[in-house]
């Protein structure tokens, strides 16, 4: 479906919701009114869904997990007293439904202490005369994206949480049952990973041009 | 500090501005650059933040899923009104149904559009809805499918389908009741495209 095609399907169930506050949304769905569960949804529904599509780097994962967040979050709502902020109670409830998806998965969650002795590939590059592509500029939002679908699981979720997200090493720590020191190291290695596809990306598009 | 103590220290000081990291970057243009580009990424990270749109797929699901939870609960007075806001939106994505739920679909709407008040035979005529069963809409035919193509998923079709038909039979109990309740009618109009949805996620895409 084309971008313009979802546009015409979601804005004017968007529109018609905005009348409603998030705390008589929030009052409303614990009375079981759709309405209410629709407006809650329309709000907070690109923040779970790209959070989980970052963390999961695939499209029919990351709907699947979005939905099940707000199952889970729909079901509890009714214990929800507002002592935090309804999206931080959501997106902490998110992450949790995509760790416990890459738990299930067996995916690296429990080798994050390993990698943190590095290994000669994760070591830091002592070569700066390869860095022969700069990085000037902004970078383009789709390449990002790209780049961190690629990264590895165990990298790509917290650099998500820190850097897309905006959660602290100690609340990663915590979420991912690491040490905050390891946290550091995992995000510090991502981001250098990163630097690298970035670069291979424009030094292969400066080579394809040239060619051109 | 060398190169590499500077790369390996910016683990637990990003912005390179402690003393040692700054004494380094002084004389190291490598290192300075390698310092701004990861403040690039850095800056473009939170742009990826709530940057992209789930299908309408995810809702129609999870809006099904919480019907058949009942966490979504039909009002008595008046529901029909949010029942249906609900649905009409979700109707624009279901452009892909099966003719049986399209046909019938449209049997029901001529008969709830049908003004009752005006027309001295309408309670003659509310008999004739009885006739329009839900089960014209094959639940064989889609519990088969689902059964050859997702069999691990006949179980949830086979619960969604008794509650959607449910949700039918309740309807028209409130149509039966007040045939000059509009809210009522649209209900009843609702309880159809719940069910067609349902025939179109099995066709198209299974339950999660």
């Amino acid at each position: 479906m084309s971008a313009a095609g979802k546009g015409d399907l979601t804005e004017p169930r968007q529109r018609q919701n905005t009348d409603l506050s998030e705390a008589e949304a929030i009052e409303r769905a614990k009375l079981g009114d759709a309405e209410a569960f629709q407006a809650l949804y329309d709000k907070h529904k690109r923040r779970v869904y790209s959070l989980c599509l970052r963390m999961l780097a695939n499209t029919a994962e990351a709907e699947d997990l979005t939905q099940e967040a707000f199952l889970q979050l729909y079901r509890k709502i009714g214990t929800f007293r507002g002592e935090s902020a309804f999206s931080t109670w959501l997106h902490r409830l998110s992450v949790n439904v995509v760790l416990m998806h890459l738990r299930k998965k067996s995916l690296p969650l429990v080798s994050l202490e390993e990698t943190t002795q590095g290994t000669e590939e994760d070591s830091p590059k002592k070569d700066f005369g390869a860095d022969d592509v700069a990085l000037a500029g902004s970078i383009d939002r789709l390449q990002l994206q790209r780049a961190v679908d690629s990264l590895p699981p165990g990298y790509r979720m917290i650099f998500v949480l820190h850097d897309v997200e905006g959660y602290e090493h100690n609340e990663i720590a915590k979420i991912a049952g690491c040490s905050i020191g390891n946290s550091k190291s995992q995000l510090h290695k991502a981001r250098m990973k990163l630097r690298d596809l970035l670069k291979a990306n424009r030094a292969e598009k400066a080579g394809k041009s040239r060619a051109g | 500090m060398n190169c590499v103590e500077l790369q390996n220290s910016l683990a637990e000081v990003e912005d390179g501005s402690t003393v040692e990291q700054r004494a380094h970057l002084m004389e190291c243009p490598s290192c300075t650059t390698l310092v701004k580009e990861l403040d690039l990424i850095i800056a473009a990270a939170g742009r990826l933040q709530g940057a992209d749109e789930p299908s309408p797929r995810v809702w129609n699901s999870l809006e099904m899923a919480l019907r058949q939870e009942g966490l979504i609960r039909p009002k008595r007075a008046g529901w029909g009104s949010a029942f249906s806001s609900s649905f009409s939106a979700r109707w624009g994505a279901a452009r892909w149904l099966v003719p049986a739920a399209a046909m019938l679909l449209l049997a029901v709407g001529i008969y709830v559009r049908r003004p009752f008040a005006s027309n001295p035979s309408a309670r003659q005529s509310s008999a004739i809805m009885p006739a329009v069963k839900s089960s014209e809409l094959n639940d064989d035919d889609l519990i088969q499918e689902v059964t050859e193509n997702t069999p691990a998923m006949k179980s949830q079709y086979e619960d969604s389908l008794r509650r959607v038909n449910e949700s039918i039979q309740e309807a028209q109990g409130f149509v039966d009741e007040s045939p000059n309740d509009q809210d009522a009618r649209r209900s009843l109009m609702d309880a159809y495209h719940q069910k067609s949805m349902l025939f179109e996620m099995a066709m198209d895409h299974p339950l999660p």
